[in-house]
């Protein structure tokens, strides 16, 4: 038990949710584009971009388009930013103990991921735009292709561990061998899942510009685009936060989560910079063809030798 | 009923995936495109009319304007038409320079289409990197030309400038850089497993198809047409300057990208040779202001196919008529078919495999449903023509 704790109300609002969050959330975002960017020989954004875009957004007029729920229009961001921001509460930012924690929270940590993805589905859905409308059932379909095989992949050290506490695999990871090496089937597939989530490329068929201009997005402007990208900013930082904690022998010090999460993040970003789109049939594909199988055979190996 | 329950996606005039307005409509059912139209008319510049009240070597500047990617190609055709009529052929070396410049663009043309297909299936790495590769061309037009989009190289008779020792290593050096990049792009479109998925077997086309649909251009090579003006009917230095046909029989489009990929070496090699073989002499002859009367067909390869200019003089300053039949519009026809069938997520790559330029191609046209109009069946049309020539 070498974490270390923090007051609760602090914990609740500075760190490590509410304000860490976000600006560590748009600190990894400029991360994630500047690589990008510098893979694909462009110059990249410079440190406050992904700031002066939230801010610029925020004093954006929002416009409310003909024909939907209002009220859903106006909650879904929120709903999706919110949860985005209390499972930080479950895992182990920056090395710290988790501010919250419970027997099972790997699950609920799990599904409060994905309430930023219904959340764009029904987004997409609520509007009568097509462009949205499509990427809200592309956002939705991918959501069943990669969610089973990332969940998969996430209960691998949960059940070597014994345990579906984040925290105790936490500890676990710490103190046994990199889960990457002993189970490496696991750790690529919720890499990859990740991607799948954050629909980053090649899995950004939901927001393919070029087809469907921003997908579910497409009727945002002003507030509500900017908490879905600070949401996805938010996951983003989480989900590096999981994978580092459950595949790359924990994280126990700030120092640690850094150097985890960071390299784990170039991981993605040369991912990213190295495919075409996948089409979303494509996508369903290979998460049903080879992940989803993958995942099994690698939960099955670890039953075997536990 | 049925009509009111289709979900069609409308694509344009403003989308993210177009560079120019252009309206299609895809109907979709899921994804699957069941239904395609296009619509185009919406950057009509009335460029033809304007040809008449401009004089010749006025209309060279209007002319090169009609396209900002093949600017060149659009001059040296009305340039090369004029000529005719007026009897006079431009000399040796202006022909070859005209050729180096027509081969330069189309180097740049192919690369910005490599990089705008990219870009349209999600592969923006491709996408910078030929565009940044894209700028060693550009730089070498802009040195020989000192423009980078409207090089200007034509007057009638000749050309502007004269191709220097400094701009002949120049250029040799820039070809090395970029056939070393070709072929690396050339193994990227062929080998990449990503990117073959969203290209192999996608928006195939058969060679009889390409042939109903009259398309032209690599469009109609990554068919397995053997259609090239530079080959069929060579033009000015082209004539001593062979070109290599590079055709494709799948005629997807991974056959698209292969077919234009390969085009670049040709370019390559011919610069090359063009630049070992200049012919020495002068840049210019006379052309009398005043233009004899008559009429003539002009046509040259532009990058994206046949470019076809009819030109009509009337004995004065000014044209009597030049009409303009730019590539784009010929493979038009050909998307629209290819794309029923197809996912929605395949229509950008469909829509730009044929490396589509909107505003050069648009024309208006005036149907006159009056009394006074004929509609002519085919075997009327072909007695006509048989009758018109025995009276000859």
């Amino acid at each position: 038990m070498n974490n270390l704790t923090v007051h609760p109300l602090i914990a609740l609002l500075l760190f490590p949710g509410g304000l860490f969050l976000l600006g560590g959330g748009l600190f990894y975002e400029w991360i994630d584009r500047k690589l990008v960017a510098r893979f694909q020989n462009r110059l990249g954004p410079r440190w406050f971009q992904p700031l002066a875009d939230l801010v610029k957004l925020l004093a954006k007029e929002e416009i409310t388009p003909q024909g939907v729920n209002r009220a859903l229009f106006f909650m879904l961001p929120v709903i999706a930013l919110a949860s985005a921001l209390t499972s930080a509460l479950y895992v182990p930012i920056a090395g710290f103990v988790s501010a919250n924690s419970f027997r099972g929270d790997l699950i609920v940590t799990l599904y409060l991921l994905s309430v930023l993805t219904l959340c764009l589905g029904l987004a997409g859905a609520n509007t009568m735009n097509r462009f949205a409308l499509i990427g809200a059932t592309r956002t939705l379909t991918q959501l069943f292709s990669y969610e089973a095989p990332f969940l998969l992949a996430l209960l691998g050290p949960a059940i070597v561990t014994k345990s579906w506490q984040i925290m105790t695999i936490n500890y676990y990871a710490q103190q046994h061998l990199w889960m990457a090496i002993t189970q490496p089937i696991g750790f690529v597939v919720a890499l990859v899942g990740l991607m799948g989530k954050l629909e980053l490329p090649p899995f950004d068929a939901p927001e393919a510009e070029t087809e469907i201009v921003a997908g579910a997005m497409t009727e945002y402007s002003g507030r509500g685009l900017a908490l879905f990208h600070l949401g996805k900013n938010v996951e983003l930082l989480i989900g590096l936060t999981m994978v580092a904690a459950f595949y790359l022998g924990g994280l126990a010090n700030p120092l640690e989560f850094l150097a985890k999460t960071l390299g784990l993040l170039v991981l993605l970003t040369v991912l990213q910079s190295l495919f075409a789109r996948l089409r979303i049939d494509q996508t369903v594909g290979l998460w049903w063809r080879a992940g989803a199988l993958l995942a099994l055979l690698q939960l099955v190996v670890v039953f075997l030798l536990r | 009923m049925e009509t009111q329950r289709k979900f069609i996606v409308p694509i344009g005039p403003q989308h993210p995936a177009l560079k120019e307005p252009g309206h299609f409509q895809f109907t979709v059912d899921g994804e699957i495109v069941t239904d395609a139209s296009v619509r185009l008319g919406y950057v009509h510049r009335g460029i033809e009319k304007g040809a008449e009240s401009r004089n010749w070597t006025q209309n060279l500047y209007l002319f090169e304007r009609i396209c900002g990617i093949c600017s060149h190609v659009h001059a040296t055709a009305l340039a090369i038409g004029v000529e005719r009529l007026a009897g006079v052929q431009a000399p040796p070396r202006a022909q070859a320079i005209r050729i180096l410049m027509a081969e330069l663009e189309r180097i740049h043309s192919h690369l910005l289409w490599l990089g705008v297909a990219a870009h349209e299936g999600g592969f923006d790495t491709l996408f910078m990197y030929s565009w940044r590769d894209r700028e060693i061309v550009m730089d070498l037009l802009e040195s020989l030309s000192g423009n980078r989009v409207n090089y200007s190289v034509n007057l009638i008779g000749g050309v502007k400038f004269d191709v220097e020792d400094k701009h002949r290593d120049a250029i040799l050096r820039g070809l090395d850089t970029l056939e070393e990049r070709t072929r690396h792009y050339l193994n990227v479109v062929t080998t990449d497993r990503t990117f073959l998925a969203r290209t192999r077997g996608v928006g195939t086309m058969s060679r009889e198809q390409a042939e109903l649909f009259g398309t032209v251009g690599p469009t109609a090579r990554a068919s397995g047409v053997a259609r090239d003006v530079r080959v069929d009917a060579p033009y000015e230095a082209y004539t001593q300057f062979p070109v290599n046909l590079v055709t494709d029989e799948r005629g997807d489009l991974m056959a698209r990208f292969v077919v234009r990929t390969k085009e670049l070496f040709e370019s390559y090699r011919l610069i090359r040779e063009i630049l070992d073989h200049l012919p020495a002499g002068e840049l210019t002859v006379r052309v009398p202001r005043k233009i004899p009367a008559g009429e003539t067909v002009s046509r040259v390869e532009a990058p994206r196919g046949e470019l076809f200019y009819f030109i009509k003089s009337n004995g004065g300053e000014k044209p009597e008529r030049i009409k303009v039949r730019t590539p784009s519009l010929c493979n038009w026809a050909s998307v629209m078919q290819v794309a029923v069938g197809h996912k929605l997520a395949d229509m950008p790559m469909i829509l730009s495999g044929i490396d589509p330029c909107f505003s050069c191609n648009d024309r208006m046209v005036l149907i006159d449903r009056g009394s006074s109009a004929q509609v002519w069946s085919w075997d009327e049309l072909r007695r006509y023509g048989i009758e018109y020539y025995k009276k000859l």
